[in-house]
């Protein structure tokens, strides 16, 4: 049943348009299970359009998008089980604290005892770097990288395959993104998980992605990182060889080979 | 699918001496977790034993089902049966229990896994001390704020006032003008009922009149605007401060109580009373319709009958209520929605609140004004 697909998420021909302006023309993508995927693209791309076709959450003019092998359609429901989404603003129920917000799915979903229901939810916060004093605050008493861990493990409650990050690292300081980062690879590393993320972050470009995706010409371009940065396409150039690209993939570089 | 019913299905038990074998099968996921943990309730070793946890037929694993097994290895221990697990995945297991370490050595917060008990009262009391305080001061700094604009009228937001008038006075006449007219219809209706039996058709003239001008004109347009405006106050300020747009006036140098309270109050203020007029013509429009229609009294004569029965002083009295009510609807809108909190189910509570308590300001400020007239007979 698993191995049935080879490809978590298979977009092809996808066509999205806002009155006269075409933002996606015939756009093909698919990832691969296991991998963490960066999309990246200037303002005005479609990145959050292309995540928001993705999840049934905007209809596409034209084309089939396929996650873990179920076809999605607007405002259908989806594989809610299996993907976990973690939206910009993090997005957690402003009236339910942490815990709630991250036993809310489980309950919904399970016909677990509540004890159980409790103890995963508290094993989900654990799992974010969080503590049970952050557990039993509400999300406006949080700060905002704590906020983002919140909303990770309200969207790792339900043990998806895929999860889905809207731009995870943006609004936090330096050192908060990077500790994001280096929870986002501990996740990988540890659960069996697919992450799709749009992000602006450099250091988490060049940190934690296997392969990117750029958003440019209303299509799309995947590539591994060492072979994109010398992709001829003029914003690829541009954006990759911006000063702090550069210092990012140096420092990566460092990295490995330590 | 898998049979949910079928235990076959899922495990498999192998005694030998002191060896209790358990085979794991299929998947252990989070959408089996209820019956995996019915299952793994049922397997009861005895002490002494030692059991093995292996992955046979295992396909799928995830960290719920990592966590079911070892939350029941630690139960094991409990009753002295010592777990082994073989051939699984040993990052799951490393990963919880690093966690469960991590939490071990945070500290257990007390009040969260067993609430506290709730003082009502304690809670009652203080909640009503500390809104009594803020609405003290909520009036205070709206006193010093129209002194100040009385003073130096270039403070106050002139276009932002004319706007509330509109907003709060103009667009409600029709309403208000309905409502009014139908209470005109009812009383005129109950009250000639009431003197058809001594033959005094022609009071319900008086009647209808003095009950419009005196309270009911004034007391209705106070509670469809309490309605209407007193929420739309709360709930505007209330998203304000959650969209920190009032954080954004204050740091911009600008006092966001001038900005967003006083044209507010003091529009409603101008709008009221003029609503009040609205609403008395409408009444007494009701109360004519019906006496021309139903009741025999014409359109004349319920003009000269009203001209003996009604006084300056009854229109009055009904035109001053409505500046207090005004203030009334308009401090307690605006006061709960600058209370709004963090959430949006905040921003519905105090919504309500602000509408039900100006109603309940009204009706007690309205019961002091009678008292108070028909003492100093007004």
């Amino acid at each position: 049943m698993a191995e049935a697909y080879e490809h978590i998420i298979k977009i092809s021909g996808l066509v999205n348009r806002f009155g006269k302006q075409v933002v996606h023309d015939n756009l093909q993508l698919d990832v691969r299970r296991d991998e963490i995927l960066g999309v990246v693209g200037g303002s005005g791309t479609g990145k959050s359009v292309l995540l928001r076709s993705i999840l049934g959450l905007h209809g596409p003019n034209e084309g089939s998008i396929e996650v873990l092998g179920q076809t999605i359609r607007h405002h259908r429901p989806g594989p809610h089980k299996q993907w976990g989404v973690l939206f910009q603003g993090g997005a957690l129920l402003s009236g339910l604290t942490v815990q709630e917000n991250v036993e809310l799915p489980i309950a919904l979903h399970s016909n677990l005892p509540i004890e159980t229901r409790r103890e995963l939810a508290v094993l989900k916060i654990f799992m974010v770097g969080l503590d049970l004093n952050a557990a039993a605050k509400f999300p406006n008493e949080l700060s905002g990288g704590m906020r983002k861990r919140a909303s990770l493990a309200r969207a790792l409650a339900l043990e998806p395959k895929v999860l889905f990050l809207d731009e995870p690292t943006a609004g936090l300081d330096p050192i908060s993104a990077t500790e994001f980062d280096q929870l986002l690879s501990y996740l990988k590393a540890n659960l069996d998980l697919t992450i799709v993320m749009i992000t602006h972050d450099v250091d988490t470009l060049f940190g934690v992605c296997d392969r990117v995706a750029v958003l440019v010409n209303k299509g799309i371009i995947v590539d591994t990182l060492d072979e994109i940065v010398r992709h001829p396409d003029p914003w690829i150039q541009e954006y990759f060889g911006d000063p702090r690209a550069m210092r990012a993939r140096k420092a990566a570089k460092a990295k490995v080979e330590i | 699918m898998l049979d949910l019913g079928n235990v076959d299905n899922y495990l498999a038990l192998d005694k030998q001496d002191r060896l209790l074998q358990i085979s794991l099968k299929n998947d252990w996921v989070f959408a089996n977790l209820a019956k995996l943990q019915e299952l793994l309730d049922q397997i009861v070793p005895e002490p002494g034993t030692e059991v093995r946890f292996s992955c046979g037929g295992l396909k799928d694993f995830d960290l719920a089902g990592a966590w079911v097994l070892f939350e029941k290895s630690l139960d094991f221990e409990e009753i002295g049966v010592h777990s082994k697990f073989e051939g699984f995945r040993a990052s799951h297991f490393k990963f919880l229990q690093h966690i469960i370490d991590i939490a071990a050595q945070k500290e257990y917060v007390p009040g969260f896994f067993d609430p506290q008990p709730t003082h009502y009262w304690r809670n009652g009391i203080r909640k009503l001390g500390q809104n009594t305080i803020e609405a003290v001061d909520s009036v205070g700094f709206i006193a010093r704020s129209v002194l100040d604009g009385v003073k130096r009228p270039s403070r106050l937001v002139i276009g932002e006032i004319i706007r509330q008038v509109h907003a709060t006075g103009a667009a409600a006449i029709p309403i208000v003008m309905v409502v009014c007219f139908l209470m005109g219809v009812v009383l005129a209706y109950q009250s000639a009922r009431q003197l058809e039996q001594f033959g005094a058709n022609i009071f319900m003239v008086d009647l209808v009149a003095n009950s419009i001008f005196r309270e009911l004109g004034v007391l209705l347009a106070a509670i469809m605007v309490a309605g209407r405006s007193g929420s739309a106050f709360a709930a505007a300020l209330g998203t304000m401060k959650l969209t920190e747009e009032v954080d954004a006036l204050r740091v911009l140098g600008l006092n966001p109580n001038q900005i967003l309270i006083i044209p507010r109050v003091v529009g409603l203020m101008i709008a009221l009373p003029l609503l009040t007029v609205f609403a008395n013509i409408a009444g007494l429009l009701g109360g004519a319709f019906i006496g021309a229609t139903v009741l025999d009294i014409n359109w004349f004569s319920f003009t000269e009958r009203l001209a003996t029965s009604i006084q300056v002083n009854d229109v009055l009295v009904g035109i001053s209520k409505a500046p207090v009510f005004a203030f009334l609807i308009s401090v307690t809108g605006t006061l709960r929605g600058m209370q709004v909190k963090g959430s949006a189910e905040e921003l519905g509570r105090l919504t309500t609140v602000a509408v039900v308590q100006s109603i309940f300001l009204i009706i007690v400020a309205d019961a002091i004004f009678t008292v108070v007239y028909s003492r100093i007979g007004f």
